[in-house]
Order: structure tokens, then sequence, then C-alpha cells
């Protein structure tokens, strides 16, 4: 127990000394396990977690959803998302901050990632709502928090990882984000009427668009329609598997925006390298943490801490609810990802002794993840809408990201409450 | 050097991510429409994946994208971010000098055994090898960074950024 103590101090400190995440982890995971187990060994054992996690078939899922939601961020998908929500809506109070989280959801089914969510709906919905006069906090915490249903909504990254990690199944993993995804969309508006009831000043009504208009909006979204219907419909039918969706996913969007000629060769190779990047980076993190998680599994701490808490005979659902709280709390200062890898090794298994199902706990994890996002000071969201909107000051983003941090945590609370609200989807497949 | 890495590392990646796509649907498409699969796609996905990941990897370190906890930095003299800076570089390019040398012990195993991918028996030591390749050029930029830092500003926006 006091060897993994030990090791996730050193990680702590290593990291505040600014050492990249994913080589603090590494190295501790590494010369941890030298010191219990001898370093021949472990050489060898850290090799092989090179060799396993760059040569896995499954693992294509990853590269392959990021350059998905990359395309249609390209694409100008969200541009039509969000004109047809505007015409159905944006003539009322607020009308505008409700057509974003609509078409966030909307652009959430086709993207799996909450910061290029947010950063392509900044550039689609905020100029929008700056020139009917919306108030700054509005509109920047409506697009980071509608942002975060990115990861929610199928497809998501983050559940891709998780599933890899917990070795859970994929494609139950996304059928239950759906019913959470759509209930934050709804606490999010919620949240937008209660800002308009107090403050009618911050979000004016636009003007009313006619039926004829309304239709025409309408029929501007059949490209994602297209998508969704095909990529999740087919991995929640079993049609095909998550990496194949995924393949399908990418290829789809990609036709979609060169038929929109917003491609140009230069673009798609941007597009490619950026995923590259993305990907590499990623991975980097998934070694580390594999690493460093086979230096918390020799130690003694995972039983330690099943057996203490079986022993206390704490209630179940009060050991969860303080993991989301440790979550909640860590997840203001952490990067959320390194985050939730250091601590499943841990967590995993007293969640699954318990007899939770791991689909749920997933859908949890990427709750607190969404809260982190957008929970100042430190969330990407709030970062990305930080570096795209020059002339707003930090103070108004982390004003309007705080206050929607609230709304998600209804949900968080929600579904730890009621976990069919995850389960009843996924309940259906095979 | 920068343009040339930049160039040949991200053509390496850009062509290997577009090749996974492309054989993933086209597999797909032959085994739904055709019933009839790519000879060995499994394997070629899985050693793309391999250059995608490890020829990125050095453009990554190159453009500072590891994920850091970098609130600290407002506060800190610059005299004192510049010697952390060095020391952090330094770090990283020992921890990856380090694993490129254990994945080209790993490489000469593997050709030593002679071994295969099982359908298209191309050798894995061979891009095992090019793991540790990728790792040591890796290790190479950061003690470039360490012994001239990247002054061009702030690392671009990378909007598709991570898993989150």
């Amino acid at each position: 127990m006091t060897e993994a103590l030990l090791g996730f101090g050193a990680v702590f400190v290593l990291a505040l000394l600014r050492v990249p995440l994913a080589f603090a982890m590494g190295l501790v995971g590494v010369a941890g396990l030298g010191l219990l187990r001898g370093w021949g060994p472990t050489a060898a054992s850290a090799a092989q977690v090179v060799y396993d996690t760059g040569f896995a078939y499954t693992l294509s899922v990853v590269p392959l959803f990021i350059l998905m939601g990359n395309f249609v961020a390209r694409a100008g998908l969200a541009h039509e998302l969000f004109r047809a929500a505007f015409a159905f809506v944006g003539h009322r109070k607020g009308g505008l901050a409700h057509a974003t989280i609509m078409a966030c959801a909307g652009f959430g089914a086709i993207c799996g990632s909450s910061i290029a969510t947010a950063a392509t709906m900044t550039r689609v919905a905020y100029p929008s709502m700056k020139s009917l006069g919306y108030a700054d906090y509005l509109s920047t915490g409506v697009i980071a928090a509608g942002g975060t249903l990115g990861i929610m909504i199928p497809p998501s990254t983050i559940m891709v990882i998780y599933g890899i990690v917990t070795e859970t199944h994929i494609g139950k993993l996304f059928a239950a984000g759906v019913v959470p995804g759509l209930l934050c969309a709804g606490l999010l508006m919620t949240g937008v009427a209660l800002v308009i009831r107090r403050n009618p000043d911050a979000g004016p009504a636009g003007a009313r668009a006619s039926w004829p208009e309304r239709w025409a909006a309408l029929r501007g979204i059949w490209g994602v329609i297209v998508l969704v219907v095909v990529v999740l419909g087919g991995i929640y039918g079993g049609w095909f598997t998550a990496t194949e969706g995924a393949g399908i996913g990418a290829s789809g969007a990609f036709a979609f925006a060169v038929a929109r000629g917003t491609l140009s060769p230069r673009l798609i190779f941007d597009v490619l390298l950026e995923s590259a990047r993305t990907t590499a980076m990623l991975f980097t993190i998934l070694i580390a943490a594999s690493m460093f998680s086979n230096f918390v599994n020799y130690t003694s701490m995972p039983t330690d801490l099943k057996d203490g808490i079986t022993h206390l005979g704490l209630p179940p659902l009060m050991v969860i609810a303080a993991m989301m709280l440790v979550y909640v709390v860590l997840g203001t200062i952490m990067e959320e990802l390194t985050m939730v890898l250091l601590t499943i090794p841990v967590f995993f298994p007293v969640v699954t002794q318990m007899g939770f199902d791991p689909v749920w706990f997933g859908v949890l994890i990427v709750l607190v993840v969404q809260v982190g996002l957008i929970s100042p000071p430190v969330g990407m969201n709030m970062f990305v809408m930080n570096a795209l909107l020059k002339d707003v000051p930090m103070v108004q983003i982390f004003r309007g990201s705080a206050l929607f941090c609230l709304p998600l945590v209804v949900g968080l609370v929600l579904v730890l409450f009621f976990p069919k609200l995850a389960l009843w989807l996924p309940g259906f497949m095979a | 050097m920068k343009r040339l890495l930049d160039g040949l590392c991200g053509l390496l990646a850009a062509v290997a991510l577009f090749a996974i796509m492309a054989l993933t649907l086209v597999d797909v498409l032959g085994r739904k429409l055709f019933s009839n699969s790519i000879p060995g796609s499994l394997e070629l996905t899985e050693i793309l994946m391999v250059v995608v990941i490890f020829a990125a990897l050095p453009l990554v370190s190159l453009q500072g994208e590891h994920v850091a906890f970098d609130s600290l930095d407002e506060v800190m003299p610059s005299w004192l971010r510049r010697l952390q800076q060095v020391l952090v570089d330094l770090l990283c390019a020992v921890a990856l000098g380090t694993m490129a040398w254990l994945m080209w012990g790993k490489a000469v195993d593997m050709t030593g055994y002679g071994e295969t991918t099982a359908q298209l028996k191309l050798p894995v030591g061979v891009f095992v090898g090019l793991m540790s390749l990728m790792c040591g050029l890796a290790a190479l930029v950061h003690a470039m960074l360490a012994w001239r830092p990247d002054d061009s500003g702030d690392a671009p926006l990378n909007e598709g950024g991570g898993a989150t």
C-alpha cells in the first residue's frame, strides 16, 4: 500500500514540476516496478507494453474516431445544425443559447471530442450571439458546457479509451451515453431558461423564421443524419464493430468534406497530421498509464482498498459517490484523461467487486470529465475558447463555465442514483 | 531540420492514417457486400498503427504537445522557468532514449528468431526497429529543445485536442 501511495505522490510532484504527465506516469511506473521486482523483468515488461500498445488492431478505433471528428469539424456540418436549431427556437428569449446547445448535441453525435465540439461551436455560434447582444458569460458558458456533450453523446473518444483500458464493450458504452447525453442537454437548456428569467437582457430574441424556412434548414442537416444512422445505428444494431464503424464514419466524413469542397489537398494533409499527432500524444499517455498500472497492480493497494471497503461495510453507493466527489474536486485542476487513467487501476476493481455495472461507471466517468473540462481554473474547453476569442476576458469564460457546471453536476447526481438512465438503452443489445 | 522532420515524419504518419481509414472501409464493404475480406488487413492495420503513432511522436515532442500541468508558468521567474525546461527536456530525452534502446534490443531479438506476421509473413523486427528509431528521434528532439528552446511562442492550438 505504502509503495503505491508513494508512487501516486511522485507522479503528482513530477507533474507539478511540469514533467509531461505521460513521462511522469511512465517513469514512476517503471522505477516503482523496478525497485519491487528487479530491473531485468521490468525492462522486458516495459518494452512489451510499448509493443503491445503499438501493434493492436482494436486500438485503431481511437485515431479513426478522432479523424472522423476532425473531418466533420472542417466539413461545415456544424453550420447547418446551428442554422436548423436557430430556425426553430431563435425567436425566443435566450433562443440562440438553446439553439447552440441543440447544435452541440447534434454535433456530438458525429464527433467524439469535447474540445473539438467547443472549438467548432465557438466559430459557428459565438458570432451570432455576439451580434444579437448576448452577455459574454452566457454565450461562452453555453458553448463550453454544450461542447462537453461531444464526449457523452456517442461517439466518444474517452468512452473508447475507458472501454479499452477496462475491457468494457465499447458499443454498450456508446448506447449508454445517449440518454444521459440528452438529459444533460435538457438540463443545460433549463439552466439557460433560469439565467434568462433572472436577467432577460442577457439573451435577446432573434428574428422568427417562417415554416418554409424551417423545413429548408432542416433539410440541410441530412448529411449529419446519414452519418449518425450509419455509424451509430450500425454499431448499436451489431452490424459492425466499433472499430469498423469508426473507419466507415471517418471515410464518410471525409467524403462529405470533399463533396462540399471545403477541403483542399493541403487541408486534408493538415487534418490527417493533426489527428496523427493527437493519436501519438494519446498513445504516449496510454502506454505510460499501462506501465504505471502494472506497478500499482504489483503492490497490495488494489486488494487492500477492496478489502478495506468490504471490511468497513460502507454502503456501496456511498463509495461510488465518494469517488465521484474525488474526481470532481481533482478535475478542477487536473487534466481529466490522466486523472481517470491514474485512478482506474485502484477504483475499477472496487467498482466491479461491489457488483456495479462497468458500463454505468463509464458513463459516470464521462460525466465527471465533462464537469472537469469546464470547472475553473483548469479545463481544456475554457482554454480553447480563450484562445479563439481574443476579445473576451477569461473571467467571463470562467464565470459562464462555472455557472453551467451546475446543470452537469445535477446530471451526475441523477445518473448516480438512477443507473437505469444509462443502462436502459444498452439493455437491448445482444 | 525542423522542416525536414515535419515533412518526413508528417508525411509518413498522415499517409499511414489515411491508409488505415481506407483499408477499414474497403475491408468492411468487401466483407458485408461481397463476403470477401482483404487478406491480412488486420496485420496491415496493426503495422500502420505503429507507423501513425511512432512517426508522429517526434512531432508531438517538437511542438510541445505532450500534456503537462503548466498553470504555474505565469508565476515563475523566467530564469527558473528556463532551468526547469532544460531539466524536463533532458529527463524526457533520457526516458525516450532508454525506450529506444530497449525496443532496439527487442527488434534485434525478433529479427534473430525470424519472427513474421501470421498471414503476410512480414518481418515484425523491422517495425519494432522503426519504433526504436522514432523513439530515438523524439529523444533527440528533446535534447535539442533543452539545448535551444523553441522560442517561436506558444504551441499552436490543436483543436482536435486530446481524448477530451
